[in-house]
């Protein structure tokens, strides 16, 4: 039972961490990025690599640097991020939003079709096992400690990032991502150079998809290609979408909702005979379905982005001139009403 | 016989297959302007639909139960577009919405095709094949009826697009959509006729690829989708004739590749000539005006 | 109050004046800018007319590095910004507005402005992470600065409204004050007074005329040219991707070879304005 109930919390803290950095880039930086899983995977393996030490026999993997927790899982974010750095380069300068939505999501598939093949490096469609369970040695843990231990350890490290992010997304960077997402034109007219501020949302994001990644392999301790199909890309997008893309808080509700109860919960229900697979098939389906309920229904998600309201920049409120202005409805016309530009 | 023509021929049967389904993917973009990333499950539901008829329900002769399945998801794509994107691409100004719902509906459709037709690989019932020798090339009757099949559909095509008033008001509204409506033309019918037309091009792709492939799995068409991709953007996205014309050098180009390499990196030589043609030529090898 | 005081933090000027030499721009084999050439007299409000296809927004595309030009070359001051991206453009001073209000619509209208300086410390992320202090001051001075324009712009009332909730004439303001709050030396105004109501129409006359009086340099695309004749001091006149003509407007209105050829009717429509 607490078994259950840990796996679920690490599922949980996880896409949180995922999600999060998915939002940066699309929710508030309007970068499309359909290869998300990608990166995801990439810090995986490269943590796992990292983690393992050089001479396991069987298994064909590079590095093998032995290093231990937390530093493989650095390495991991580190690694996702550089991999930022090459397709940044070659496709966000030059490409517009669905050509781009192309090539990321045929990058995705590309990198799994790769791994899945090319055994020297990835050890082909057998992927990585036996990769090692951080902390089990330092404090004795069994098998069912590990999983409540890590899921802790998980649920601390999405805090801090939690904070980080938060810290970035109500800075100056954060708006200025947020104005080249609602119109890049005026953004780059006022001065922002905006290939360099994409990047800078794709290589933080990327970072959170490779620390992700690196809890993930190390929480079920191998790493299996096919587990980083591009329609994994689409699970953390409906985390997003659900919880309300542009708001950090709205990442956690989503993971909570999305990940934890639609995903996982249902994999706890026992197979219905003769038909292997067909809760997780109708179950994934449902992921699908749900997601174009609320984009229709409530496209800012559960938790909306927030407005952020003048006084918390630390000045002073001054009703003195909203009197005073009252005047001027005659000159500018009505205030139009929230609702008339519907949404967009 | 050499390695180099065989692959010569599993080449063209290949651009057959990619040919069919890259003017269909490029029939519908050119008119909504957006890509469709369940393109690829719209070709899995059709080589299932004409599987029941050839398998499981009546057993018609592969190529009768191949036109209705095809038709079917022609229908399908109707419903689709009228109930669900179409909906969607009009309440959003952004292309960012309809392209996730597009991305959530090849996930739902993928899924309930697993649902339905499980995972386990699939055979059409088809007579066993005789090989022909035509100049070098060695093909089976069946991989020259593909190969026929996709010239007859670039043929009847090429005359829809010139010769007829669908043709020309599709045009015209790939072109300006604005224009086109204020000139008269029923964009609402032309819209809903596009997605019949690219439904059914889908349904028959995905028929011939299970058909050229020799088996059917829920994901085949998934995994092609990325070399429709390929092909589409080297001939310049929403360009019938750029499909074309790519889908028969991304056919040719990994196929032949795969007589030098690993058949396994089929997808990588695709997708490698996917990013150098963005690199050289962002616009495709045929530019069309204002698209990028 | 007035826009004067709102912008006396910005630096002192150092650049002269905008000057343009030989511009072309083809779409599709047509040519929109075709030789365009002219001066911004420092320190005035400069008006670019023309009808409809001059390539009046097109020029102004290029001066702010929205688009490239196929050929020709722009000056800012004694710097050769031909081709420049437009953020670096606008780091040298040079800022424009657009013809249809583009406001950054899930921002509030605050932080509208707030997005318009430029180089700000908290875009750095070091400076996020480590020195929140650094920022968060910033962020105050600059909220104030911000403040007070939307005073003087008639939106303080709406400050934390998102900006795509406003109505036409205050994302006319928006925009301006906007532009305005990057602290420009020069101002490049697309239609600032297009399908706004007469009473708002005198109010940006007075927002333009304050902006002068500031110092700032200002170029603005008009077809009112009664307007034009009450605040701008040069006119510079395109037609055909070309400069038909430049100087005040009773030169122009003199100039019988710009009159019959071309302006005739529009300026005597404006005059008897």
């Amino acid at each position: 039972m607490l078994y259950y109930v840990f796996t679920l919390v690490f599922f949980l803290f996880d896409y949180f961490i995922l999600a999060m950095g998915l939002n940066i880039q699309y929710g508030a930086t309007g970068i499309l990025n359909f290869a998300y899983i990608g990166f995801v995977a990439v810090g995986a393996y490269m943590t796992g690599v990292a983690g393992m030490p050089s001479n396991i026999t069987g298994q064909h993997y590079i590095l093998g640097l032995g290093l231990p927790f937390p530093l493989n899982t650095l390495f991991g974010g580190l690694s996702a991020m550089a991999m930022a750095v090459i397709v940044a380069l070659i496709t966000l300068r030059r490409l517009r939003t669905d050509y781009l939505a192309i090539v990321l999501i045929s990058l995705s598939l590309v990198l799994y079709d790769f791994c899945n093949n090319f055994v020297p490096l990835f050890n082909g469609a057998d992927g990585l096992y036996n990769v090692p369970a951080p902390l089990t040695k330092a404090l004795g843990l069994n098998v069912n400690s590990f999983i409540v231990v890590f899921a802790c350890v998980t649920g601390v490290v999405a805090l801090i990032l939690w904070f980080v992010m938060a810290r970035v997304t109500n800075a100056p960077l954060g708006r200025s991502l947020r104005a080249i997402r609602d119109d890049s034109t005026v953004a780059g007219a006022l001065g922002k150079d905006v290939f360099r501020m994409q990047l800078k949302s794709m290589l933080i994001g990327s970072f959170y998809a490779g620390i992700g990644g690196g809890l993930l392999i190390q929480f079920g301790g191998s790493f299996n290609p096919t587990a980083w199909l591009p329609g994994e890309t689409f699970v953390v997008f409906a985390v997003l979408i659900v919880g309300g893309a542009g708001n950090n808080i709205g990442m956690f509700v989503g993971a909570l909702l999305v990940e934890t109860l639609l995903i996982h919960l249902p994999a706890f229900l026992p197979e219905i005979p003769g038909h292997p697979g067909l809760i997780e098939y109708i179950d994934s389906a449902l992921v699908g379905i749900v997601l174009m309920v609320m984009l229709w229904t409530r496209p800012q998600g559960i938790v909306p982005e927030r407005v952020r309201r003048a006084v918390t920049f630390g000045v002073p409120d001054r009703p003195e001139i909203d009197a005073r202005e009252l005047g001027s409805a005659e000159v500018l016309g009505a205030p139009v009403a929230a609702a008339t530009e519907g949404a967009k | 016989m050499s390695l180099f023509w065989l692959s010569v021929g599993f080449g063209l049967v290949t651009a057959s297959v990619l040919s069919i389904a890259s003017i269909g993917l490029s029939l519908q973009f050119g008119i909504t302007n957006y890509v469709n990333f369940a393109y690829g499950d719209f070709m899995a539901l059709g080589a299932f639909f004409t599987y029941v008829f050839n398998n499981q329900v009546l057993h018609f002769n592969i190529w009768i139960a191949m036109v209705i399945g095809s038709l079917l998801v022609g229908a399908f794509a109707v419903i689709v577009n009228r109930y669900l994107l179409g909906p969607f691409a009009r309440r959003f100004q952004t292309t960012h919405y309809v392209l996730i719902v597009t991305f959530g509906l090849s996930l739902v459709m993928l899924n309930l095709i697993y649902s339905i037709w499980g995972a386990d690989v699939r055979f059409y019932s088809m007579p066993i094949a005789s090989a022909l020798s035509i100049g070098p090339l060695r093909l089976t009757v069946t991989q020259l009826v593909v190969i026929g099949i996709a010239a007859l559909m670039i043929g009847s095509i090429h005359l829809v697009l010139q010769r007829t008033r669908l043709g020309k008001s599709m045009r015209a509204m790939s072109d300006n959509t604005t224009l086109a409506m204020t000139s008269g033309i029923d964009t609402k019918r032309i819209t809903t006729l596009t997605w019949f037309l690219s439904g059914s091009m889908a349904g028959l792709a995905g028929t011939v690829l299970g058909i050229s492939e020799g088996n059917l799995t829920p994901a085949s068409g998934e995994l092609f989708l990325f070399v429709i991709f390929a092909a589409v953007i080297l001939g310049g996205i929403g360009s019938i004739y750029g499909a074309m014309g790519g889908a028969i050098i991304i056919g040719l180009a990994t196929e032949i590749s795969a007589a030098f390499i690993d058949p396994a990196y089929k997808l990588d030589i695709a997708f490698i000539a996917l990013i150098i043609t963005l690199l050289i030529r962002p616009n495709g090898l045929i530019a069309r005006p204002g698209t990028a | 109050m007035s826009a004067a005081n709102a912008t006396a933090g910005s630096p002192p000027l150092t650049v002269d004046a905008l000057r343009c030499e030989g511009l072309t721009k083809a779409f599709q084999g047509v040519h929109a800018v075709n030789g365009a050439a002219f001066e911004v007299p420092e320190g005035k409000i400069t008006a670019l007319i023309g009808p409809n296809g001059a390539g009046k927004t097109t020029v102004v595309n290029i001066l702010s590095g929205a688009m490239s030009s196929d050929s020709g070359r722009v000056f800012l001051g004694d710097t050769e910004i031909t081709n420049w991206p437009a953020y670096k453009i606008a780091r040298q001073g040079l800022l424009r507005t657009f013809q249809l209000s583009r406001e950054l619509g899930g921002l509030t209208v605050l932080e509208n402005l707030l997005a318009a300086p430029a180089v700000q410390a908290g875009d750095s992320l070091v400076n996020v992470l480590f020195r929140p202090g650094l920022v968060r001051r910033q962020e105050r001075e600059n909220a104030e600065r911000a403040l007070e324009l939307l005073e003087v712009y008639r939106l303080y009332r709406h400050r934390d409204t998102r900006a795509r909730e406003l109505s036409g004439g205050q994302k006319k303001l928006l925009e301006i004050a906007r532009a305005v709050m990057a602290s420009p030396k020069l101002l490049l105004l697309d239609e600032p007074m297009a399908g706004v109501n007469p009473a708002l129409i005198e109010v940006i006359g007075e927002y333009i005329l304050d902006l002068k009086r500031s110092g700032v340099t200002v170029m603005m695309i008009e077809h009112n040219l009664g307007i034009v004749e009450k605040i701008c001091d040069h006119v510079v006149v395109l037609a055909e991707g070309r400069t038909l003509a430049t100087g005040s407007m009773s030169e122009l209105r003199s100039n019988t070879a710009v009159v019959s050829a071309y302006l005739g009717e529009v300026i005597n429509a404006g005059a008897a304005h």
